[in-house]
């Protein structure tokens, strides 16, 4: 039985495979090829790293928001990317980094089927609660399994990836990685929470009445969850190439905070909200360094003000602007702004 | 066998602890609905201001928990009353405001008493001995104290008038409005209780534990534990799983060390919300 439903959608929709959004999220992170070629300054190579790996890790939350589910788990599959690519490359001496790619890719999206099948019948608080008791155990067991993970010390001492035997160890190197990483990672996501849009938004919307009209909804939650998980583990696989080193710490618990704070203040209604959220608080960080400690206050406030008054993040705002000036009423509730390929709402 | 009735007596303490902070975090899921993210950050304040009351202000020690349980619970009705009333129809908001409201608590006590854990000794010292079993006056004192916290809890929800209005809440919110239960009141005041419990039990078990800016987030921790283990918004099932978790947390620290106890009990948990997300004592799976 098809249990998607291609009928109820006009083949001219699902033709224009990428919004408005996706075309700039994409654009922007094809232009950071361009850094590592043009600056050798460490604080820029830095700062961009730290923004494409935050903005990876957040497309994690994003697709969960998709159907409306709210996921802590994406420390979880970032350290079992990560350690995969750091077991990989010290264990095996396997460092070509299409392979470390797809490695830490399936590896998590794979412990993700499983796990999917046991906890996705939950939704609401309790799906909060069990990713984040999951994220809680995958901390603990890090540190439990020492022969394999390192414990409390980590992995240390990757060796440079390689790309057809070049070694990528300097830093615009490694932010080459990075952006290949980021983009690879974005362009899955673009393709496939489009592809999936009107499954996605039926099961956002209610997903007792989809799956009573005929929609599995089991699949898309088990296929969505997967490649959250796979998206999660390249970023891991990033963090860790940027560190040369897979520890515990880089994968605390509360660090989903960050990412989901990346998704709603950019705007958790298009992929590129996740870009423009991480862009701005990455920044924000770095920008109130001097007194640090500030920064997670900061997020805090963020996190209260846009909740409160703009439920789209800064990209609903924009795009409600833009709709504004160009004289047009989307009558889209909040947060669901989207310019769309042809205007219409991510549907 | 002293150890092993030792260890438990310490197991029961914790699980006292462990109650109130979970009886705070099960009224507001209850009542409200909302999974309180900002449960730690209140529990840690309470104990910050009882340190500062009593430590840097001089104040007898009663007086400074008695403060921060007060403190803690005006904080809580005004962040209810301002913040979370405005968005407690959308379950996610919630959860976003109460985790940015923990995130502004947890930097307002790094900036205003820094990153180094304070010097906030329990007053009372000495232990209490029996053949080989050794008891800490202090943690006698803290169990004595939450037992009463409890028991004024108990009646407090199940003996007043107030008490069966935030449960006639919990049960059918719009029946209980339409009967005129007043939501606009009984909502903060819950709200303000639960956080009034967590600051107290901060002010009594920081200076025996560890009282630092971040301790929050292993408190919301063992908070989720327990009230996933008795059943969300189950009284009755959050005071029975706190004692369970306690009791775990005390035997596995000293027969099997390291973190496997909190291992052991978080796969618990991860296997009680998979297969009985209602917990061990709750009735109906609540869609907040």
């Amino acid at each position: 039985m098809n249990n998607r439903v291609p009928k109820s959608v006009p083949a001219e929709i699902r033709a224009s495979l990428f919004s408005g959004h996706d075309w700039i999220a994409l654009a922007i992170v094809s232009l950071t090829f361009v850094i590592p070629f043009t600056s050798t300054n460490p604080q820029v190579l830095s700062q961009t790293n730290l923004i494409l790996i935050a903005a990876t890790a957040a497309l994690g939350v994003y697709i969960m928001q998709r159907l409306d589910l709210m996921s802590f788990a994406v420390p979880s599959f970032m350290a079992i990317g990560g350690y995969t690519v750091a077991l990989l490359s010290m264990k095996l001496q396997l460092t070509d980094v299409f392979v470390l790619a797809a490695a830490a890719f399936l590896m998590p999206a794979l412990c993700a089927i499983p796990l999917g099948a046991l906890i996705l019948r939950l939704k609401g608080v309790y799906f909060v609660l069990v990713t984040f008791v999951l994220t809680e155990i995958v901390q603990l067991l890090l540190f439990e399994a020492g022969p394999i993970t390192g414990g409390s010390n980590g992995l240390v001492g990757m060796p440079a990836v390689k790309i057809f035997g070049m070694e990528l160890w300097d830093n615009p190197h490694v932010l080459l990685t990075t952006c290949g990483l980021a983009f690879f990672s974005f362009i899955i996501t673009s393709v496939f929470t489009r592809w999936f849009r009107s499954e996605f938004a039926a099961i956002e919307t209610n997903d007792v009445l989809a799956e009573s009209l005929g929609l599995a909804a089991w699949k898309y939650k088990a296929m969505a969850f997967s490649v959250a998980a796979g998206v999660s583990g390249l970023a891991g696989f990033a963090l860790v190439n940027m560190l040369l080193t897979a520890h515990p710490s880089s994968f605390a618990p509360m660090s989903s905070v960050n990412y989901i704070t990346y998704t709603i203040v950019g705007g958790k209604a298009s992929i590129l909200g996740t870009l423009i959220g991480a862009l701005l608080l990455v920044s924000a960080t770095d920008y109130f360094a001097l007194s640090g400690e500030m920064s997670p206050g900061l997020f805090g406030l963020l996190i209260i003000v846009v909740t409160m008054v703009a439920r789209g993040g800064v990209v609903g705002v924009v795009s409600g602007l833009l709709y504004r000036l160009a004289g047009q009423s989307p009558s889209l509730k909040n947060g669901d702004h989207d310019l769309g390929g042809n205007g219409e709402k991510g549907q | 066998m002293e150890s092993f009735i030792a260890t438990g007596l310490i197991g029961i303490s914790l699980g006292t602890q462990y109650t109130l902070l979970a009886l705070g975090f099960t009224l507001i899921f209850g009542i409200l609905g909302v999974v309180n993210f900002a449960h730690g950050g209140f529990y840690v304040m309470g104990g910050y201001v009882a340190y500062y009351c009593n430590v840097i202000l001089g104040l007898p020690y009663p007086f400074a928990v008695l403060m921060a349980m007060l403190s803690m619970a005006a904080l809580g009705w005004l962040f209810e009353a301002f913040i979370l009333e405005r968005v407690i129809e959308d379950h996610q908001a919630t959860l976003m405001v109460t985790m940015g409201f923990y995130l502004v608590m947890a930097t307002a006590i790094l900036m205003i008493f820094g990153a180094e854990s304070p010097q906030f000794p329990f007053p009372v010292t000495g232990v209490w001995r029996l053949g080989g079993i050794y008891f800490p006056y202090a943690n006698m004192i803290v169990l004595g104290a939450c037992l009463a916290a409890i028991v004024f809890v108990y009646w407090l929800v199940y003996r007043t008038n107030i008490g069966r209005g935030m449960r006639a809440m919990s049960e059918d919110l719009p029946v209980a409005s339409a009967l005129g239960m007043r939501t606009k009141a009984l909502f903060p005041f819950a709200f303000a209780l639960a956080t009034g419990l967590a600051g107290g039990t901060g002010a009594l078990v920081t200076p025996i534990l560890a009282l630092a800016p971040h301790v929050g987030d292993s408190v919301l921790a063992f908070s989720f534990l327990t009230v996933i283990l008795g059943g969300l918004g189950s009284v009755t099932g959050a005071t029975c799983a706190a004692f369970i978790v306690g009791l775990i947390e005390a035997y596995a620290a000293v027969y099997l060390g390291g973190s496997k106890g909190a291992l052991t009990l978080f796969a618990l948990v991860l296997i009680i919300l998979v297969v009985r997300p209602q917990g061990l004592l709750g009735r109906e799976v609540r869609r907040s």
